[in-house]
């Protein structure tokens, strides 16, 4: 096959998301992605149908959830020979999972295909610490009664106890937070900026819901039909008054409502060809253009844990011929707002352009007025791998509402100092 | 005729019910069933507990009503109903030999119900006497679930008592699925579904009544077999369950599926040991997800 053809967003759907340990905290992840993928499949008719590929994952995943995407396929009313199988890429899974599908689309190896992600941070799988863990194995691998006498002594008291996974980067000790407050003052973001953006996300998925925007991308579930975090009362005087809770001395600005929520939630994306629409009798929202991925140093310091979509960004705008300025809206997902306005400044800044992304000139300042219009993971809350699910359907269908040709341009940034983007276009 | 229906103030609590069952089982006689249905209106479901039947049943945990659910919710109403002084039969030492369900459609857990419980009339059966009981579940008037139960009072029989529908006969095949069941899941079901019966809960109480070891609950097994049919039984559909044979714990059984013949799909569930004696048959009538 050489010659490709346009992958188009067809529709979404996902379960309002939760506060942790709140109305989700007895779902697993394999109940949340079931209830996302089964709405998907009731709003477009595809009960029984053989969808060409489900991928989706969570972050936080219990080994025994090995074929997590491919048990929810069979939990819900897909055909059972539909193929399933799971990615992880931090927050960046759900996007990179919408970019995979549509690729196989665009290559012809698949007619459609539903993307998605799940995360739960209160269903989630307790560790034993690691020495424990060893003497453990050590002793179930123990064979004569005295091997396992001797295996079972070793286990002291102070060996036992539980660790719940955290948001802290393996290498660095630094949980994001920590590091997103290093990158924050390096840009110098104030408090201030930090609260509009947070303010404007609850607004804006409050003005969301109340147009009924999401009447048609999302199930309840558990009893929840708007994203339990929303706040749409929410003031800047409230914002302010919030205690830091990250950084240091004045070099801290970052608190619980100007960053993302521990969450719970799923979401799926249902992709497929133009013909393949046809055949099924729906609607192009938006055509998938372009992806790329990037990464960053962050080990040595020399780029901030969250920076890498501003790299990302830029090859996939060379690529493309287009400049910054050449979108209608732009999803840059909140996972703090210290990323959206650090990605934001450094993407102004010409010396940042110049010696990290080797531009002549800055990418630019972006209308601000066309960022994350119907709120984003400030207001909704951010279950990891359900963001990008989440993002693609909300632009598909807002490019969608502004007419054929419109552009949107998402980034989400990811542990691991990683960043996925990409650009779709309305159909 | 007519049934009277009497109103309860609220849903009953199990457990002294239960002690009174078994005080009051001696010295039931009679053989017309009083007619009255009990009613208990605005039941609302309880999420964590729904959760937890939902996970021990193999059904996702989500807001639609696994098909055997309303049963568990309506089974105070019912053990009210038969610990009732003009009851004629005692509510210990019943059999449960089947069961058919209808959902007119899908139950969602944020729907406040009304349950009605009524028990139908006594009939001769080789092995004693059976019992037919009653349930509805109605939202805002309307009927959205009805249940059909009937059950053994074992008993002096009627050696030439006309038998009902013969259970149809059991799939055979390989095992699509293999299910060890633990010593501990009739006291797990117990927990979720408050049927506390002693049979389910240890080998002692078993025994009292003439099993080797306690039982599966018949309702479990049935969920069970239900949830690894798919999701057709949320919907609109009837299903029906005959138990042929005691599930005994722990024991590994064997699920069988046969064919989809005319919309309906049969299982069956039969020890592991002794595929030849199927213990649990279910049938499901659900329109295909195409």
């Amino acid at each position: 096959m050489t010659t490709t053809r346009r992958a188009a967003v067809l529709g979404g759907n996902r379960i309002p998301f939760a506060r942790q340990f709140g109305p989700y905290a007895e779902a697993s992840n394999q109940d949340m992605l079931t209830a996302a993928l089964e709405g998907l499949v009731a709003r477009h008719g595809l009960a029984g149908e053989r969808v060409g590929e489900v991928v989706a994952g969570a972050v936080i995943k219990h080994s025994r959830d090995f074929n997590l995407t491919r048990e929810a396929v069979l939990g819900s009313s897909l055909a059972a020979d539909t193929p399933a199988y799971d990615i992880q890429q931090a927050c960046g899974t759900g996007l990179e999972a919408t970019i995979l599908v549509a690729n196989k689309i665009a290559l012809g190896q698949a007619d459609s295909g539903i993307a998605g992600g799940v995360d739960s941070a209160s269903d989630a799988p307790i560790v034993v610490p690691e020495r424990l863990r060893r003497k453990l194995l050590r002793l179930n691998r123990a064979k004569s009664p005295a091997e396992r006498a001797r295996a079972a002594l070793a286990i002291r008291p102070t060996d036992l106890g539980i660790q719940v996974p955290a948001a802290t980067e393996p290498r660095t000790g630094m949980s994001m937070g920590e590091h997103m407050a290093v990158t924050a003052a390096r840009w110098g973001v104030t408090r201030e900026a930090q609260d509009e953006l947070a303010l404007a996300s609850h607004h804006h998925l409050a003005a969301a819901y109340e147009r009924g925007f999401f009447d048609d991308l999302m199930t309840p579930y558990l009893g929840l039909t708007r994203d339990q975090n929303l706040r749409p009362d929410s003031t800047i005087e409230k914002l302010a008054s919030l205690r830091t809770a990250f950084g240091t001395g004045l070099e801290a600005t970052m608190t619980a409502g100007n960053s993302t929520p521990l969450s719970d939630g799923a979401s799926a994306v249902l992709l497929g060809s133009a013909e393949w629409a046809e055949t099924h009798g729906l609607k192009p929202l938006a055509w998938f253009v372009d992806g790329e991925t990037a990464a960053v140093d962050y080990l040595s310091g020399d780029e901030g844990l969250l920076m890498a979509p501003a790299y990302a960004v830029s090859r996939m705008l060379a690529r493309q011929g287009m400049s910054l300025q050449d979108f209608d809206l732009y999803e840059i997902h909140e996972a703090f707002a210290s990323t959206v306005l650090s990605t934001l400044k450094a993407w102004e800044d010409p010396e940042f352009c110049r010696d990290r992304l080797g531009l002549d000139a800055p990418l630019g300042a972006i209308d601000r007025a066309r960022l994350n219009v119907n709120g984003s993971s400030l207001a909704a809350g951010h279950p990891f791998a359900a963001t990008g699910g989440r993002i693609v359907a909300t632009l598909a269908k807002l490019l969608h509402e502004k007419g054929s040709g419109a552009r949107g341009l998402v980034s989400v940034c990811a542990a691991g100092g990683q960043g996925v983007v990409a650009i779709l276009e309305a159909a | 005729m007519s049934v009277v229906v009497e109103t309860l103030a609220g849903m009953p609590s199990t457990a002294p019910l239960l002690v009174r069952a078994a005080l009051t089982a001696r010295g039931r006689r009679g053989s017309t069933v009083p007619e009255r249905t009990l009613r208990v209106d605005d039941v609302r479901v309880d999420r964590t507990r729904l959760a937890a039947y939902q996970r021990l049943t193999g059904y996702d945990v989500g807001d639609a009503l696994p098909q055997p659910y309303p049963w568990v919710l309506a089974f105070p109403v019912q053990t009210a109903l038969m610990t009732r002084p003009d009851f004629p039969v005692a509510l210990p030492g019943l059999v449960h030999l089947e069961n058919r369900v209808t959902t007119h459609r899908r139950l969602d857990a944020a729907e406040p119900l009304t349950l009605d419980v009524t028990a139908g009339a006594l009939r001769p059966h080789r092995r004693g006497r059976t019992l037919d009981v009653r349930l509805e579940a109605r939202v805002a008037g309307e009927l959205v679930w009805e249940c059909d139960s009937v059950y053994l009072a074992r008993g002096r029989g009627t050696e030439d008592a006309p038998r009902g529908d013969s259970p149809p006969k059991a799939p055979g095949g390989p095992a699509v699925a293999v299910w060890r069941l633990p010593e501990n899941l009739g006291r797990e079901y117990a927990a979720v579904s408050g049927d506390v019966n002693p049979i389910h809960l240890h080998p002692l109480a078993a025994r009292a009544v003439g099993f080797p070891r306690h039982l599966a609950h018949g309702m479990w097994t049935y969920a069970r077999t239900l949830a690894a049919l798919g999701r057709g039984s949320l919907g609109p559909s009837t299903s029906r369950v005959w138990f042929t044979a005691p599930v005994l714990l722990p024991s590994t059984v064997e699920l069988v599926r046969g064919a989809r013949d005319d919309g309906v799909v049969l299982a069956a569930l039969r020890p592991r040991r002794d595929p030849s004696n199927p213990q649990v048959l279910v049938a499901v009538e659900a329109p295909p997800e195409r």
